[in-house]
């Protein structure tokens, strides 16, 4: 019983998840996709707990932990694999296209740049780095962030490109 | 409310805390090369361990513990693929990262260039339609890119997950 009380918050959470990531473009919250989910999954677990203890009388929290978390990690997973991923958005251009073909030269040299711009806009708007004229420079904030980043990469001894290795 | 964790989710808890610092470990070995590898070594290890740890642990197995220990080991294995691709393959973090390294601000020509160090944004492109192409989900011909059905499938499906959770 205690897994079904878990399963049901897992579910609760994926319907309102959505619900509360359009309210938040909507109405233009200042809050990243990311922490609309975390609140999301904060609010739906502790519901799902007081639920549990209400109806079940003898309530296994990791049971239904387990499930509730399973499932709201397959969630983000999943959000995250299609939200910022390049590979997939040339995939879907190409598939959006009405004769489903592009020249190589058109994915090159027009649809990866629009990309790379849009990143910087997200790098820009998160305040991690600013515009001066027509050049950019890493904030305060952007230093920082990049200095831990470049810790965590030595650390988990990860090469700081961002390519795919396919000799592995 | 029993709060109390079981034998196999106890173990499962404590793997899913050891994961990261396996990853580190492995981190260390040069024999364990890129970081792809390295990920999945650490998550087949956690998982090897968890099945010996349910095999020795004395005392009566309960299916529920297993199940749930499982979900448990696998929402944590999902956790660290997350966040150990963001700092792996991540395009913007390695675009914040680059542009920190260099010091100095730069233009959006000059920011690419050190993102590629040294290569340019098709240089980019092409690794990621490398995977593409590699997982048999876009083919090219006459310089010209095309989605396969299997490409056409996963962007249908990429479509219905963005819709699904509200990214449009």
């Amino acid at each position: 019983m205690s897994f079904a009380v878990g399963f049901i918050a897992a579910v609760a959470f994926a319907v309102l998840a959505p619900v509360l990531q359009s309210v938040a473009r909507a109405r233009a919250w200042s809050l990243a996709p990311v922490i609309v989910l975390a609140i999301t999954a904060v609010v739906s677990h502790v519901i799902g707990v007081l639920f549990g203890v209400l109806i079940v009388p003898q309530f296994r929290y990791w049971d239904a932990a387990s499930i509730f978390s399973f499932g709201v990690m397959g969630y983000v997973f999943a959000f995250g694999a299609v939200s910022k991923s390049v590979s997939l958005d040339i995939l879907l251009g190409l598939a959006e296209r009405p004769d489903r073909t592009a020249p190589l030269s058109d994915v090159v040299e027009r649809q990866v740049p629009a990309l790379f711009q849009g990143r910087t806009g997200i790098l820009i708007d998160g305040g991690l780095v600013e515009q001066i004229d027509s050049r950019f420079a890493a904030t305060a904030a952007g230093q920082i962030m990049a200095s831990r980043i470049g810790r965590l990469r030595r650390a988990f001894g990860i090469g700081d490109t961002g390519l795919y290795d396919f000799g592995e | 409310m029993n709060f109390l964790p079981g034998p196999a989710q106890t173990t499962a808890i404590c793997l899913s805390a050891a994961l990261p610092l396996l990853l580190l470990c492995y981190a260390r070995i040069t024999a364990i090369r890129g970081a792809g590898r390295r990920i999945r070594l650490g998550c087949l290890s956690v998982v090897v361990l968890f099945a010996i740890a349910c095999i020795a642990i004395p005392g009566p197995r309960h299916l529920d513990d297993v199940v749930s220990g499982l979900f448990l080991l696998t929402t944590a294995m999902m956790l660290c693929y997350v966040l150990f691709s963001l700092l792996a393959w991540g395009f913007t973090l390695t675009l914040l990262t680059a542009l920190a390294r260099a010091g100095s601000p730069l233009t959006l020509e000059q920011w690419a260039a050190a993102y590629m160090q040294g290569g340019d944004l098709g240089n980019f492109a092409h690794n990621r339609l490398k995977l593409l192409i590699g997982s048999g989900m876009v083919i090219i011909a006459d310089g010209k890119l095309a989605p396969t059905a299997k490409g056409l499938a996963v962007a249908h499906l990429v479509k219905f997950v963005r819709f699904s959770t509200g990214l449009g």
